[in-house]
């Protein structure tokens, strides 16, 4: 049971660092709370008593919008639920519908946000590595100033990051990837509501022709402390031509990155699985040539 | 503590009121509003059955700060039928049999709400996509399914609004017609109470202190600090039960609380009725036992040893019961045999996991009976061995049995009811305890773990000549049902086959376990796995049809049972034929077919679990383009 003397809505970042200066030590920094009063049980933290709860969702710079050509900028109070409502998000960012369709369930999707995903840190968190395959970057802000940083070192370790006494994670910025073909693989005990064993955020865009790799982005969550972008195998891709023999090989390159605490040969297996149903999957919807996707290796995969 | 006030919209009412800042809204609803048609099934976001709309948007009120209604507009299930009249969900939920135990059918006719909202075309697919965040445990899905589909069907005008209607009873035809359930109204619409959902006046929270060792001697209580504590009314512990301190379903081995030692982690050791909850759980850290921790033991093979720890005085020997069952020679079986088989198998505890977590209330009326209201499934054991407990003649305990929101077995046992008559008779006030989820699956039975080894003797000709069966179970710290669960696995372990000679033993041990209990089928599961799993073994080995094997040595009518029952009429031949035919059997011995498989993509099979409904119409458009 979560127990706190006082429930705080700052309107402002200021009255939030304000907030979290005069309850400093004992406070907990909250927005869609989807993992706040679960966290407060048995078996997780138990009974919790603090001092204030400091519920950042109502402040106007967390909840900001913005897509261009290049980039997107997401308040970090933006609710997972939009991915998949917002069509000009979607379209720039499009792995994110086909994770959000994953993530938890329309009803908890409609609360949590990318925000809370991030900074909770999960080593299986299902956004991060859709960001990290889009360059994001996270904006740190604190009375004292404004820093951003890659979101690749921000996540240091398993429920821990960079993020430091007073500063709050405000938002994300990251690639806007409208030409790109993206896909989210994930596998867990329940097909709602369930943390990833595994997870791969996959992009790709291919030449006119729909046979080259101009490029891809690939990442992965849940086999290791925290998440990894692949840049070994998006260079080992990058400039070839969409072919099974090539796919596999790639397939087999993050086989050996597997270093989590339990299950290994089985996420060995399912990382050579995602990785091959990832890169179809992106490169068909990229507007991959049937010659180049023969649908042999679509039916043994996808 | 500065207190929040809420001005919020609820259900079409404006309110404005006092809440604590800790409050969930699911608090704010059923405790302060008594709004209580959405339940808490585990307080984790996982279940659903407290799925409320905020502003329009379908959310868990079991995950949001009660400050996050400040200027909402609320709708729980209550606000569905407002005057009375069922939705038209509701009435396809009472339609189709979509109720079974009730609980979890608030949050699913909300989120069916939500999902026809969403899209009022929403395919089977997007529908069980859109209902992903409910989990129901009894009534089955696809009868929810059905019930969503109808409704949606009926809105958009695709079938006749009688299509609600009940049909065959209105003929005043019951036997062999589907018949609406006459509590479902209740079901679907929230209204119906459960243990957790009542209050009474004056009445006190109960919380349980529950012990951290698996075997450990009990040195020392000390409850004064507690009993001392502004809001609580009474403390209890074993010291205050008056009479033969022990409740069980075969052997009264199970104290109140703990007696002298705790068996299990998990066990109750004390309890503690306050004015609120906060006060109640304080109290708990307030009281100091001292445990001399005890050597332990968690495998039942290791139980049997001679020198392991022993939890009963009564059994030295770490044997609940053992069940022996002999009919002919099995070693002469053998010898008469072509083939011989031996394996082994085991299965797990297993959690029975209804949706409503334990709850009761209890209260001293004005007659001085000692009144329990909780979802037992057994209550007049119960209420005889109370009266034994506590000391009272029988005409003075009565035990009302409350909606049960799922049991399956798992609330055969009294684990929690003589702590609530004892609570109740020492304060004088009405005293209710609800489990949380956590609370649940640690204190409370499961199914028995097992481990079966099963040797048999063949015929080329897939006769079974011999059966020789030994299974270990592991009973946990207390008997509860495990007497009797050994006797139902004994008796249906060589299974509806004719067999001349058969042994059994079943055994089933104390071990400092989570206690094993009563669950669906009560034993029958554990051994059958094991036959069923061993026929398909042999039919490989001697090249025969699995389904062939079984209809060799199936009980035809007036056969004599392995426990010499007989029996008039037997349907297996008929089952099995129904089976077969179901499934898309492919006949012959069984072989490993990979890609070979014939069954896959046929129309009546269900294919592989996918997420995206919702894209296929999109990427459709997208391959037309």
């Amino acid at each position: 049971m979560l127990i706190c003397d006082e429930y705080m809505t700052p309107a402002s970042l200021a009255e939030a660092f304000a907030a979290m200066d005069a309850h400093r030590g004992r406070h907990r920094v909250v927005a869609g709370c989807t993992d706040t009063f679960p966290w407060a049980r048995e078996g997780r933290a138990g009974d919790v008593e603090i001092s204030a709860l400091i519920d950042v969702s109502r402040i106007p710079e967390l909840n900001e919008l913005r897509v261009d050509d290049k980039r997107v900028r997401l308040g970090a109070a933006t609710p997972i639920q939009r991915f998949l409502d917002d069509a000009t998000l979607a379209r720039a960012l499009p792995c994110m519908p086909r994770c959000a369709v994953w993530f938890a369930d329309d009803q908890i999707r409609a609360q949590a946000t990318i925000g809370g995903n991030i900074v909770n840190a999960s080593p299986a968190a299902d956004g991060t590595p859709c960001l990290i395959a889009h360059e994001a970057e996270v904006e740190l802000v604190s009375a004292r100033g404004k820093r951003t940083m890659p979101l690749t070192d921000f996540v240091t370790g398993p429920n821990t990051t960079a993020l430091q006494e007073g500063e709050l994670l405000t938002a994300v910025e990251c690639d806007a990837l409208p030409a790109y073909g993206g896909s989210f693989e994930k596998v867990g005990h329940r097909r709602s509501l369930v943390i990833s064993l595994v997870c791969l955020a996959a992009l790709i865009k291919l030449d006119k022709q729909g046979r080259a790799i101009e490029d891809v982005r690939l990442a992965i969550a849940g086999i290791g402390p925290r998440p990894l972008r692949l840049p070994e195998v998006e260079k080992f891709l990058k400039g070839s031509s969409l072919g099974a023999a090539k796919l596999e090989q790639a397939a087999d390159m993050p086989v050996s990155l597997v270093a989590s605490r339990t299950r290994q040969d089985y996420r060995r297996d399912v990382v050579r699985g995602f990785m091959l149903r990832g890169l179809i999957n992106a490169a068909r919807r990229a507007g991959a040539d049937n010659a180049a996707l023969t649908p042999e290796l679509e039916a043994a995969y996808a | 503590m500065p207190d929040l006030r809420i001005e919020a919209t609820i259900n079409g009412k404006k309110i404005s009121r006092q809440a604590k800042p800790h409050q969930r809204l699911l608090d704010f609803l059923r405790d302060d509003l008594n709004l209580t048609g959405n339940k808490e099934g585990c307080g984790a976001g996982e279940c659903g059955t407290c799925s409320v709309f905020v502003n329009g948007v379908l959310m868990k009120s079991c995950l949001l700060p009660v400050a996050k209604a400040q200027g909402a507009t609320i709708e729980s299930v209550e606000a569905l039928a407002l005057t009375g009249e069922l939705s038209l969900l509701q009435k396809a939920f009472h339609k189709m049999g979509a109720s079974q135990c009730g609980y979890c059918i608030p949050g699913m006719v909300m989120a069916a709400t939500a999902a026809l909202r969403a899209n009022p075309f929403a395919g089977r697919e997007e529908i069980k996509e859109r209902l992903g965040g409910n989990i129901c445990r009894c009534t089955g899905y696809q009868k929810i399914f059905d019930a969503v589909e109808l409704a949606r069907d009926v809105q958009n005008g695709r079938l006749p609004a009688t299509a609600l209607a009940e049909i065959d009873a209105e003929q005043g035809e019951f036997i062999g017609k589907n018949v609406r359930r006459i509590d479902a109204p209740s079901k679907v619409s929230g209204r119906l109470k459960y243990a957790g959902d009542i209050i009474m006046p004056g009445m006190l929270h109960v919380q349980v202190l529950r012990s951290p060792h698996a075997h450990a001697r009990i040195v020392k209580i000390d409850t004064s600090a507690a009993e001392a504590m502004d809001g609580v009314e009474g403390v209890i512990t074993s010291a205050d039960v008056p009479g033969e301190d022990g409740f069980g379903v075969f052997v009264n081995d199970q104290p109140i609380m703990a007696r002298g030692k705790v068996r299990y982690v998990g066990e109750a050791v004390a309890a503690v009725a306050a004015q609120d909850l906060l006060t109640a759980k304080r109290a708990l850290a307030a009281i100091k036992v001292d445990y001399e921790p005890l050597p332990a033991v968690f495998d039942p093979d290791e139980a049997m040893q001679p020198g392991a720890p022993v939890l009963h005085d009564y059994a030295p020997d770490n044997v609940t019961k053992h069940i022996p069952i002999r009919v002919g020679d099995v070693e002469l079986g053998f010898a008469q045999s072509d083939l011989v088989v031996e394996e082994t198998y085991s299965t797990q505890a297993i959690e029975h996991a209804y949706l409503e977590p334990e709850a009761g209330l209890a209260y001293v009326d004005h007659d001085d009976v000692v009144t329990i209201v909780s979802p037992s499934q057994n209550i007049t054991h119960h209420r005889a061995m109370l009266a034994r407990i506590i000391v009272k003649p029988i005409s003075k305990v009565r035990f009302i049995m409350s909606p049960v929101g799922g049991g399956f077995g798992g609330k055969e046992d009294m684990i929690y009811q003589g702590m609530l008559a004892l609570l109740a008779m020492k304060t004088r006030a009405p005293v209710r305890l609800v489990f949380t989820r956590e609370e649940s699956i640690i204190s409370t039975a499961k199914r028995h773990p097992s481990r079966t080894t099963l040797r048999m003797g063949l015929m080329r000709d897939g006769r079974i000549t011999a059966s020789h069966m030994t299974m270990i179970c592991d009973g946990g710290a207390y008997g509860l049902s495990t007497e009797g669960v050994m006797r139902k696995a004994a008796i249906l372990g060589a299974g509806p086959y004719a067999i001349p000679n058969v042994r059994v033993d079943t055994y089933g041990i104390y071990t400092n376990n989570t206690p094993s209990g009563a669950f669906r089928s009560f034993g029958a599961l554990q051994t059958q796995f094991a036959t069923e799993s061993h026929l398909d073994i042999c039919a490989e080995r001697l090249g025969l049809d699995p389904f062939e094997i079984r209809r060799i040595n199936a009980m035809r009518d007036g056969a004599i049972t392995h426990t010499k029952q007989k029996l008039g009429s037997v349907s297996l031949l008929r089952t099995l034929d129904a089976v077969e035919q179901a499934s898309g059997w492919e006949q012959g011995a069984p072989v490993s077919r990979g890609n070979k498989r014939r069954d896959l993509d046929r129309a009546d099979i269900r294919p592989p679990v996918a997420l995206g409904a919702r894209f296929a119409a999109v990427e459709k458009q997208e391959a037309a383009e």
